[in-house]
């Protein structure tokens, strides 16, 4: 039981089915097409990618709140019971997921304590009040803001809510779905320090889906890139973020301004993605500067690199073809 | 186009396919015609004899699919009272409804749509007001309300026209009055609130900023736009026409098919019941369907929308 | 359509301050046919049914009436404001049962179809397109006639009179609540959908739904008063405003004062309520139209 991994997800695909227009035909969007994850307990993954590319549907799967078309999820070594179920609800105290805006996911008319208080309630846990009281001074609110309803707080107080009602039943898996995008920049920092500064001490796993960086590298210990429903590469933050071997990962961290380097930043080319048409081949090809013939035909697949062992999905970075020019 | 136009008639025809249903289980179900026909204290051969000859004695099921493949061939079945086709008798009805129906729409469309227009190009005006005001108690009151009142002051009272029958035109003005006035209201109140959100709209407000005349704002751009929702109530007035005919046919006793359903209802006659409700339902299906084509033709934008959140 | 009226229309309506006239009307109108309603026993004079054969079709006060009948009497010389208040007392008791439970089936079952999904999703809206398809009155009046009409039957028929507005609002805003938004936050956390929906949906979609009842309830005093008018919903000895009518209309030349009370009363009720309900869309709920 020890050595599993907390969260292991195998070959995830999930497809919707999209019908443009009434007279279309209906198309599979194929939204995560064939990711395989694993986190340990305590851990931080770091989850990054453009609009689009299947991040918080990943998130979702591993949450267990849809399920995969293929692959499997496997939680503490059990498989994800079905969405719905009571073993499923049960589970719900194990694994909790913190959403982008919170106001969304806060409920308007219900005061914040209340809301804190009632994963204690589903899970029918005991102290509420008191348990309350703890969960919001430790994700620094004042106990008595727990009357207050979630407009009357600032954005960064109610992102605080949504983490101390995630904590409620002390989850050992927490999905962050961009926590911190819908924040203004200083309270941002401050997010993510608390959210640092408690998975040290209660030792939670986290999938941190952001497509900020600089964030991702602060809180990860690894971190995956996606592109296009796939992870295309995958390693330690700071090697990935410094020296990424993808291209598409590459384009990614030169868009980072940084005001010591001067580097050029690659602009990507070509149409963004569109899941619904996917391309042969590397699917990020159209849009590759150092793209050369095989990539419009063989499908790379995720494997160690030579060098390093970084998990990257590339002929020309896992050195199988010369790139066409220097990147 | 063409998977459009598919599905809608698929939606229209499983509607009329539970319509048939409903009718069929309500009427069925809810006692046996054959001794409301006879009477309860007809003699038992004669019920048995009756029951024989219109096929009661079966299972229900059968007799349902009886009745739907009967439907199918056109065939409605036949009054139990006076054992003639139900569709004759509907269809013997049909012009004394259309003589009120068709010029009560016309007064609806003509007072309806202009005075609803004006109200909004005028808005929180004198005219607003009034039209605001009249449209509500337009709409608040009862159509059998309305019909007496004007019986009681241009029949009785004044003497003018007659109150009930159907001999001449000048039967028909007041059914038709009747019936005009409240779906004006309804449709004024429609008309304005679609014109308000339209002129409301940030190229309407773009449009006259850029100095297009004020005429050319609300002919070009603004009444297009606020005929998409109107069209639908429209379309609705169109499929409830026989609805709205029961009560006011009932008022002055205008021979009319609303008048024969109350009378069908009242004598349990089957057949006749159930033609009608068909002819309302295939009324609404076919109005809908013209409203979900005219829709298209409004706005592209809909063409590509996918039914439902 | 004059070009002079350009400014006035594209300036924001000026906020009325207080509450406008006609609201304050219909509030203290609808207050009054409450306690009317509640009090009929203390208010009215007579019973609805007591006969007083020696005043038979006597008129309203001031038309040349006498004192004990107020408002007339009817041709067996019952009291019309007693039956009146009888009267006011049993539609408004069918409207509002009728109302709440249109309410409530409608939004149970789209939030069943919201649920669910699916089959059951595509079940409930074909039965919204079946209800669309039907006018009401039609489907009321074969119901009624054939089912006989139970004082039970005929509100539970009523209450079925709009439900697929309440269903696809309910439906729409559970959807949207649940793809994105609280709903999904509170299922993640292990809520049971009773908790989902009763603690959750209902209270934030409450506001709306109030506003569609406010629009059906005047809608239903008027398909009462029509199926009773019809000789089709309340049955004598029992009374409504509808029936009223429908038994005055007989007497329309020689006693109109029997048709025109009851006639009144349904007119301001709903003309009541319809501006309440107008005004009480506008503050609560300015998305609904
Ligand atoms: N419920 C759904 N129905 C249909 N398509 C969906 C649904 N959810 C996601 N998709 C599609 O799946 C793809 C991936 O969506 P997803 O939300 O996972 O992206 P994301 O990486 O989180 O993007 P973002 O950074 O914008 O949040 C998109 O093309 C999206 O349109
Ligand atoms: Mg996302």
């Amino acid at each position: 039981m020890r050595d599993l991994p907390l969260l292991a997800a195998e070959g995830l695909v999930r497809r919707y089915w999209m019908r443009r227009g009434v007279f279309g035909r209906p198309a599979a969007v194929r939204a995560v097409d064939g990711v395989s994850l694993t986190l340990e307990r305590g851990r931080t993954l770091g989850l990054v990618g453009e609009s689009g590319c299947g991040k918080s549907t990943t998130g979702r799967l591993v949450l267990g709140l849809e399920a995969p078309d293929a692959g499997r999820v496997a939680f503490e070594g059990q498989p994800m019971p079905p969405p719905g179920t009571p073993a499923w609800r049960a589970l719900r105290a194990r694994m909790q997921m913190v959403f982008q805006d919170p106001l969304g996911a806060l409920d308007r008319r219900m005061t914040v304590g209340a809301q804190v208080a009632e994963p204690l309630e589903i899970h029918g846990l005991p102290d509420r009040a008191e348990r309350v009281a703890t969960l919001l001074r430790e994700v620094g609110l004042r106990p008595d803001q727990g009357r207050q309803y979630p407009h009357e707080l600032s954005g960064g107080q109610r992102q605080r809510a949504v983490l101390a009602r995630a904590l409620a039943t002390d989850p050992a898996l927490l999905v962050c779905d961009e926590p911190i995008s819908a924040l203004d920049v200083s309270i941002q920092a401050q997010v993510m320090n608390l959210l640092v500064e408690l998975q040290a001490r209660l030792g939670t796993a986290i999938l941190f889906v952001s497509h900020d960086l600089r964030a991702v590298r602060q809180v990860s210990h690894r971190v995956a890139v996606m592109y296009l429903g796939r992870i295309v590469e995958e390693g330690e933050p700071d090697a990935v973020l410094q020296d990424p071997a993808h291209p598409y990962a590459q384009a990614l961290v030169s868009a980072i301004p940084h005001p010591g380097r001067r580097q050029r930043r690659i602009l990507l080319a070509g149409d963004p993605p569109n899941p619904a048409d996917r391309p042969a081949g590397c699917a990020f090809h159209p849009r590759c500067a150092a793209a050369v013939p095989m990539c419009a035909q063989a499908d790379p697949v995720l494997k160690p690199r030579a060098g390093d062992g970084r998990l990257v999905a590339c002929h020309v970075a896992q050195g199988d073809v010369r790139p066409r020019k220097a990147a | 186009m063409l998977r459009f136009l598919g599905f809608r008639l698929l939606r229209a025809a499983v509607t009329i396919v539970l319509v048939v249903s409903f009718a069929f289980l309500v009427l069925r179900l809810s006692g046996d015609p054959a001794q409301i026909i006879m009477g309860a204290d007809a003699p038992p051969e004669a019920v048995a004899a009756f029951r024989q000859a219109w096929g009661l004695e079966e299972p229900l099921y059968v007799q349902y699919l009886r009745y739907f493949g009967a439907i199918l061939r056109g065939d409605l079945g036949r009054s139990m009272r006076d054992g003639r086709e139900a569709i004759t008798l509907v269809a013997e009805r049909i012009p004394a409804t259309l003589a009120l129906t068709v010029p009560a729409l016309l007064i609806k469309l003509c007072i309806g749509i202009p005075a609803g227009i004006t109200a909004a190009l005028h808005r929180n005006s004198l005219i607003d007001r009034a039209v605001m005001v009249l449209a509500v108690a337009g709409f608040t009151v009862p159509s059998f309300v309305l019909g007496l009142l004007l019986v009681l002051v241009f029949a009785v009272q004044l003497g003018w026209l007659p109150s009930g029958g159907q001999d001449s035109w000048r039967h028909a003005i007041l059914p038709i009055v009747t019936m005009g006035v409240g779906g004006a209201a309804v449709l004024a109140r429609f008309t304005r609130s679609a014109m308000l959100e339209v002129l409301g709209q940030p190229y309407i407000r773009t449009a006259s900023a850029k100095g297009v005349p004020w005429r050319a704002v609300v002919w070009g751009h603004a009444l297009p736009n606020a005929a998409i929702p109107t069209v639908t109530i429209i379309g609705f007035m169109v499929g409830s026409l026989i609805a709205g005919a029961v009560v006011v046919e009932s008022v002055f006793s205008w021979p009319g098919v609303g008048r024969l359903l109350v009378v069908a209802v009242a004598n349990r006659d089957l057949a006749v019941v159930q033609c009608i409700l068909l002819l309302v339902a295939a009324t609404m299906v076919t109005a809908n369907l013209v409203v979900d084509l005219l829709y298209g033709a409004l706005d592209p934008r809909l063409r590509n929308a996918v039914r439902g959140a | 359509m004059s070009e002079a009226a350009l400014p006035v229309t594209l300036a924001p309506p000026a906020a009325p301050r207080g509450l406008p006239a006609l609201v304050v009307f219909a509030g203290v109108w609808l207050l009054l046919m409450l306690g009317i309603a509640l009090l009929a026993d203390v208010v009215s004079p007579y019973g609805y049914t007591a006969l007083d054969l020696r005043n038979r079709l006597s008129p309203p006060i001031g038309f040349g009436g006498v004192a004990p009948h107020p408002l007339g009497t009817d041709e067996l010389g019952r009291d019309v404001l007693s039956r009146l208040v009888y009267s006011i007392r049993m539609s408004l008791l069918i409207a509002f049962g009728a109302t709440i439970i249109g309410a409530v089936i409608g939004t149970t079952l789209g939030f069943l179809a919201a649920h669910c999904r699916g089959v059951v999703d595509q079940v409930v809206l074909a039965l919204v397109d079946f209800s669309a398809s039907l006018p009401f009155l039609i489907l009321a009046l074969s119901v009624l006639a054939f089912f006989g009409n139970s004082l039970t039957l005929f509100v539970c028929l009523l209450g079925l009179h709009a439900w697929e507005r309440y269903a696809r609002i309910a439906r729409g805003l559970a959807v949207s609540a649940g793809a994105q938004g609280y709903a999904a936050a509170v299922r993640q956390l292990g809520a049971s959908p009773w908790r989902v929906y009763g603690r959750h949906v209902l209270p934030n979609i409450a506001s709306t739904l109030i506003v569609s009842m406010t629009l059906a309830f005047p809608e239903i005093i008027l398909l009462e008063s029509g199926l009773s008018f019809l000789g089709l919903g309340v049955q004598p000895p029992e009374t409504s405003l509808g029936s009223m009518v429908g038994y005055g209309r007989e007497y329309l030349t020689r006693a109109p004062w029997i048709l025109l009370s009851p006639a009144a009363v349904i007119v301001l009720t709903t003309f009541s309520v319809s501006v309440l309900g107008d005004w009480l869309r506008d503050r609560l709920d300015p998305t609904l139209r």
